[in-house]
C-alpha cells in the first residue's frame, strides 16, 4: 500500500498537466497512474492551440459542423446547405483563451527548468475562403465575436498568396486568428510528465486502475493489479474512458463518450505552411518536423479506432484542394483517436455533489491539448481549496442532473 | 460452413503457395497476393530478369525453387495470383485494401491466411548506416534475385546457419570473402549436436559448406563479431573483436579489416504488421520478436485468420510449407470438403514432420540466442532509428528518466514514428527495455494504416472495388 495526497488517473494531456501544475505549485505527494490504450486522444491530436478557431467551429470540429449545417438546411427544406458558424458559449471562450495565454510562458518555463521543449510555434489559424459562401460564413463568424476583432486579420487574395504561396490559387482570401498557435502534442504531454517527474511525482505507467476505494461517500484510493494507492484526492483524467472511473467513484453515470477522429499524416515536406489552416473541409497543420497533419473525422462508433478509406479520402481530397503540393507527397500514416465527448461540448470539471475526495477533469472533447494548461491550474486550485481562476459552475457535472 | 468464396492468402512464399496448392487439392479456390512480380517469396523468388543459368546458386536452392513452382503449377486452375500488389491494411470488416501498381481496390475475404514472412533484425553499431553495410539476407538477395555482386572484398558477421551459406554463395559468385565471424562460441554448437541430428541431411549440407569454406581458405571464426564500420562515403574498414559468452566485444583485441561491403546477420523478426493491424493477439518471443498467438491449426485469435510460415516465428522454408498445408487442411475441414477425421489424419503427418524441423531449429535458436552484449555496440551518437535520427543517448536518457514501455519511449524519442514504422529500430528498443528489467507489458510499436505510403493523388478519384 502506498499513501499519496493526490492520485491522478490518466496520463494524457489533462492528467499530465494536472500532475505538472500540482507538483509545481504545491508540496503535496502525487502519483499519476496511466495505461496506454488504443485511441488515446492526446496521441491522435493535431496539437492546435486554436482558441478562437475551435470556439467558432473551425479546426477539429469543422467536418462535424458542416454535416450538422447540412442536416439543418435539409430540415428547413433548403436544397443548398448553408454553413452556419457553430459558436460555443462565452464561458468556453474564456476557458480556452485563458489557457491559450498560458503557453508562451509555460514553454519557456519548461525549457528553462526541465530541459523539455514542446515546440510552441506562433502560427495563427487561417480560415481559407474559396467562394462567396465561405466569405458569408467568415462574416457570420466575425459578427459572433465582436469582442475579439483585434485578434482577427482579413487577408485578401494577394495578401494570402504573399503569406502562404503554396495555398491554392483558387482561394479568394482568408481570415487569420492571430492568437491561435500550435504545439507538438506528444512533446507537450511528455514535457508535462517529465516536468512532473522532476518535481517528484511518481509516474506509475503501464498500469491499469482496477477499483476505486470508498468509504461511504468518500473516495480514498484506487487498486491496481499489483498495488493499492491511498489518497486524499483522486483526479479523474481518463479521457474517453472517464465515465467508467466516475461510475466506480460515485455509482452514477456521466455523459462522456468516445468520439472518433481519424487523421492523416503526410511524409515530411519542406516548410510549405507558415500558419495552421482550416477550410470548410478539414484542418491542415505542418508540424515542427515537416509532416503535414490533416484532420479530422467526427464519428460515434464506440471505442473502435480503425481507419476507413472513405474518411481518409474525404480528408485527403479536402487537403489537396487547399494545398496542391500534397499531390507530390504520400500519406505516410493514418490513425484515430477517441475524443472524450460531452453533449454540450463543454468539459466536466471539479467536484461531484455528495462525493468527497474526488475531482473530475474530463470531457475535454476536441480541445484537451489547448485547455490542458488551465485545467491543470484549476485542479491545483481546487485541491488547495483556493478560489478558482474561472467560475466552474458551467462545467460542473451537476448540469446533467438538473 | 460451406462456401465457394476463395481463400485469400497474403504472401506467395513457401507457406503461402503451399497453402494454395493444398487448398487446390481439395478443390478450394484461393487468391494469392504478393508484392513481387514472381512467386517464391524472398527465399525462392529467384532472379527478376530471365536467367536459367545460375551457376553460383547451390543445387539445394535450385531444387527447392523448382519444387515450389511445380506445387503451384499443379493447382494453377484453382489459384488466382495478384502480383505486384501490396496490402495496405484492413478496410472495414473482413476486407483488405490493396494497392496494385498504384490502383486501389478492396478484397473481401471469408478465410484469410497471412504468410507475410519475416524481415531482418537490424543491429545498430557505429557506422551501420554506411553504404556497403548490408543485412545478410539483403546480401543474399543481391546474388539470388539481383544477380549482382554485393561487393568485391567482403566479410560476414552475425550468427546462425545463414552465415556459412551466404559465404559459399558469395565465393561462388566471385566475391573475395575475407572472413566469417560467428558471434557464438563453437562449444555451444557442439551442445546442440543431438538437436541437429533431427535433420541429418541439412546438418550434412551444413558440414559440407564448412568444408567448402575451409577448402577455399575462407576463415570462419566462432565467438567473434562486429565492433564498428568506418569509411569516408562508403564502407572501407570494419573492426571485429572476440565476443564473450554475453557477446560483449573485447575491444582490446579487436582487429581491423579492409572491406568494401559486409553482411550483418543477427537474426530475423516476424513480419507481423498486418496481423497486428487486423487485431490478432501477439506475444513477445526472444527469437522472432512479436509473434501471433495461434492454436494447433495456426489459427490466430481472429476467428477466420491463419498465420503461417516465418510470419509467426522463424522456422525456415520447410516448416513454412508444413504450416501452410496445416492451415489449408483446417479450412477444407471447416468448409466440409473433408471430415474431421481425415483432417486430423492429414494434419498429423505434417505435424510430425514439422516437429522434427522444430527440434532441429530450436537447437540453432539456442546456439544463436541473441545476447545483450550487442546492445552495447552503439556509441552515444549512433543513430538507432534512422527514419527519425534518434540516437542511442536519447534512448538511454528516456529510460533513465523512467520510460518503461515502447509507447513512452516512442513519444519521448520519436523512435518508430518514421516511414518504416519501427521495423528497423523496434527490436533494439525492446531489447533495451528488457535489459533495463522491464519485461512485463512493454508493448510494441503499434502498426498504423497504411502499411505502405499511399500517394495523395490516388485518393483524388473514387476507388474501385474488386
Amino acid at each position: 500500500m502506498k499513501q499519496y495526497d493526490v492520485v491522478i488517473a490518466g496520463g494524457g494531456a489533462i492528467g499530465a498537466a494536472c500532475a505538472y501544475f500540482l507538483s509545481r505549485d504545491t508540496d503535496l505527494s502525487i502519483a499519476l497512474i496511466d495505461i496506454k490504450k488504443p485511441g488515446n486522444a492526446s496521441r491522435a491530436s493535431a496539437g492546435g492551440l486554436w482558441a478562437i478557431g475551435e470556439s467558432v467551429g473551425l479546426g477539429c470540429g469543422v467536418i462535424f459542423f458542416k454535416t450538422l449545417s447540412k442536416l439543418q438546411s435539409e430540415a428547413n427544406g433548403k436544397d443548398i446547405p448553408v454553413m452556419r458558424p457553430h459558436q460555443l458559449p462565452d464561458c468556453f471562450f474564456e476557458f480556452a483563451l485563458t489557457s491559450n495565454n498560458m503557453y508562451p510562458e509555460l514553454h519557456k518555463e519548461m525549457l528553462d527548468r526541465h530541459g523539455v521543449d514542446f515546440k510552441f510555434e506562433r502560427t495563427g489559424l487561417k480560415f481559407i475562403m474559396y467562394n462567396q459562401d465561405d466569405k458569408t460564413y467568415a462574416d457570420q463568424i466575425l459578427s459572433g465575436i465582436p469582442h475579439l476583432v483585434d485578434q482577427v486579420r482579413w487577408l485578401d487574395e494577394e495578401q494570402l498568396k504573399a503569406e502562404e504561396p503554396y495555398i491554392t490559387e483558387d482561394a479568394i482570401g482568408a481570415i487569420d486568428f492571430t492568437c491561435d498557435h500550435q504545439v507538438n502534442p506528444y512533446r507537450l504531454v511528455d514535457a508535462y510528465l517529465e516536468g512532473a517527474r522532476q518535481n517528484g511525482v511518481d509516474l506509475i505507467l503501464n498500469t491499469q486502475i482496477d477499483e476505486v476505494l470508498r468509504d461511504g461517500n468518500r473516495v480514498f484510493g484506487v487498486t491496481t493489479a499489483e498495488d493499492t494507492y491511498h489518497c486524499k484526492t483522486l483526479i479523474n483524467a481518463t479521457g474517453a474512458w472517464a465515465n467508467e472511473l466516475f461510475n466506480k467513484a460515485t455509482d452514477m453515470e456521466m455523459p462522456v463518450y468516445p468520439v472518433k477522429g481519424q487523421i492523416v499524416l503526410s511524409e515530411r515536406l519542406p516548410k510549405v505552411l507558415r500558419g495552421c489552416v482550416s477550410t470548410s473541409d478539414c484542418y491542415i497543420a505542418q508540424k515542427d518536423n515537416g509532416e503535414i497533419l490533416i484532420g479530422s473525422s467526427t464519428e460515434e462508433k464506440g471505442f473502435d479506432t480503425s481507419n476507413s478509406l472513405d474518411k481518409i479520402t474525404e480528408l485527403s481530397q479536402g487537403a489537396t484542394k487547399c494545398l496542391p503540393i500534397l499531390k507530390q507527397s504520400n500519406i505516410k500514416r493514418c490513425w484515430a483517436g477517441l475524443r472524450p465527448g460531452t453533449p454540450d461540448e463543454l468539459p466536466i470539471l471539479g467536484k461531484t455533489p455528495g462525493i468527497e475526495g474526488y475531482l473530475n477533469a474530463c470531457g475535454h472533447f476536441r480541445t484537451g491539448i489547448l485547455t490542458s494548461a488551465i485545467t491543470g491550474k484549476l485542479m491545483t486550485e481546487l485541491v488547495m481549496g483556493k478560489p478558482t481562476t474561472l467560475d466552474l459552475t458551467p462545467f460542473s457535472v451537476e448540469r446533467f442532473y438538473s | 460452413m460451406t462456401t465457394s468464396q476463395p481463400v485469400v492468402i497474403v504472401g506467395a512464399g513457401p507457406s503461402g503457395t503451399a497453402a494454395a496448392a493444398q487448398l487446390g487439392k481439395f478443390g478450394i479456390k484461393s487468391i494469392i497476393i504478393d508484392e513481387a512480380p514472381k512467386i517464391g517469396g524472398v527465399i525462392y523468388r529467384g532472379p527478376f530478369r530471365d536467367s536459367d543459368d545460375l551457376p553460383h546458386l547451390d543445387d539445394n536452392l535450385k531444387r527447392a525453387m523448382s519444387a515450389l513452382r511445380t506445387r503451384f503449377s499443379a493447382q494453377k486452375q484453382h489459384i488466382e495470383l495478384l502480383t505486384q500488389t501490396r496490402v495496405l491494411g484492413p478496410e472495414g470488416q473482413n476486407k483488405l485494401l490493396l494497392n496494385k501498381l498504384n490502383s486501389l481496390s478492396n478484397l473481401a475475404y471469408q478465410d484469410l491466411i497471412l504468410a507475410t514472412g519475416c524481415h531482418e533484425r537490424s543491429v545498430p553499431f557505429p557506422g551501420w548506416q554506411l553504404p556497403g553495410v548490408m543485412l545478410l539476407g539483403g546480401v543474399q538477395l543481391q546474388i539470388k534475385s539481383g544477380l549482382v555482386k554485393p561487393g568485391t572484398r567482403m566479410a560476414l558477421v552475425g550468427t546462425g546457419p545463414l552465415l556459412p551459406l551466404v559465404a559459399c554463395q558469395l565465393h561462388k559468385a566471385g566475391v573475395d570473402v575475407v572472413g566469417v565471424y560467428e558471434a557464438s562460441q563453437f562449444h555451444k554448437l557442439a551442445k546442440e549436436a543431438i538437436a541437429l541430428l533431427n535433420k541429418p541431411k541439412l546438418t550434412l549440407s551444413g558440414l559440407s559448406m564448412m568444408a567448402y569454406l575451409e577448402k577455399h581458405d575462407i576463415p570462419f571464426y566462432y565467438g567473434w563479431g562486429i565492433v564498428d564500420a568506418v569509411g569516408d562515403e562508403t564502407l572501407q574498414q570494419i573492426s571485429v573483436a572476440p565476443y564473450n559468452e554475453c557477446w560483449q566485444a573485447d575491444v582490446q583485441n579487436a582487429k581491423t579489416i579492409d572491406v568494401d561491403a559486409i553482411g550483418v546477420g543477427y537474426g530475423f523478426v516476424a513480419r507481423s504488421q498486418l496481423a497486428m493491424l487486423l487485431g490478432a493477439q501477439h506475444q513477445y518471443s526472444h527469437v522472432s520478436g512479436y509473434v501471433p498467438i495461434l492454436d494447433n491449426w495456426l489459427k490466430s485469435s481472429l476467428e477466420n485468420t491463419y498465420i503461417v510460415g516465418d510470419a509467426n516465428g522463424l522456422l525456415g522454408a520447410d516448416a513454412a510449407i508444413c504450416e501452410g498445408q496445416i492451415a489449408a487442411i483446417r479450412i477444407a475441414q471447416k468448409r466440409n470438403k473433408i471430415t474431421p477425421k481425415k483432417a486430423a489424419q492429414l494434419a498429423g503427418k505434417v505435424h510430425r514432420k514439422l516437429a522434427r524441423i522444430k527440434r532441429f531449429r530450436y537447437g540453432f535458436d539456442r546456439f544463436s540466442a541473441r545476447q545483450f552484449g550487442l546492445l552495447e555496440l552503439p556509441k552515444d551518437d549512433t543513430v538507432v532509428c534512422r527514419c527519425e535520427q534518434a540516437t542511442r543517448s536519447q534512448i538511454d536518457k528516456a529510460i533513465e528518466q523512467g520510460a518503461k514501455d515502447i509507447t513512452t519511449l516512442k513519444m519521448r524519442t520519436r523512435i518508430g514514428m518514421g516511414d518504416c514504422q519501427g521495423k528497423t529500430c523496434a527490436s533494439y528498443a525492446i531489447d533495451r527495455l528488457q535489459q533495463a528489467g522491464f519485461t512485463h507489458n512493454i508493448g510494441t510499436i503499434q502498426p498504423r494504416f497504411p502499411l505502405d505510403p499511399i500517394p495523395f493523388t490516388l485518393l483524388e478519384d473514387n476507388h474501385e472495388t474488386v
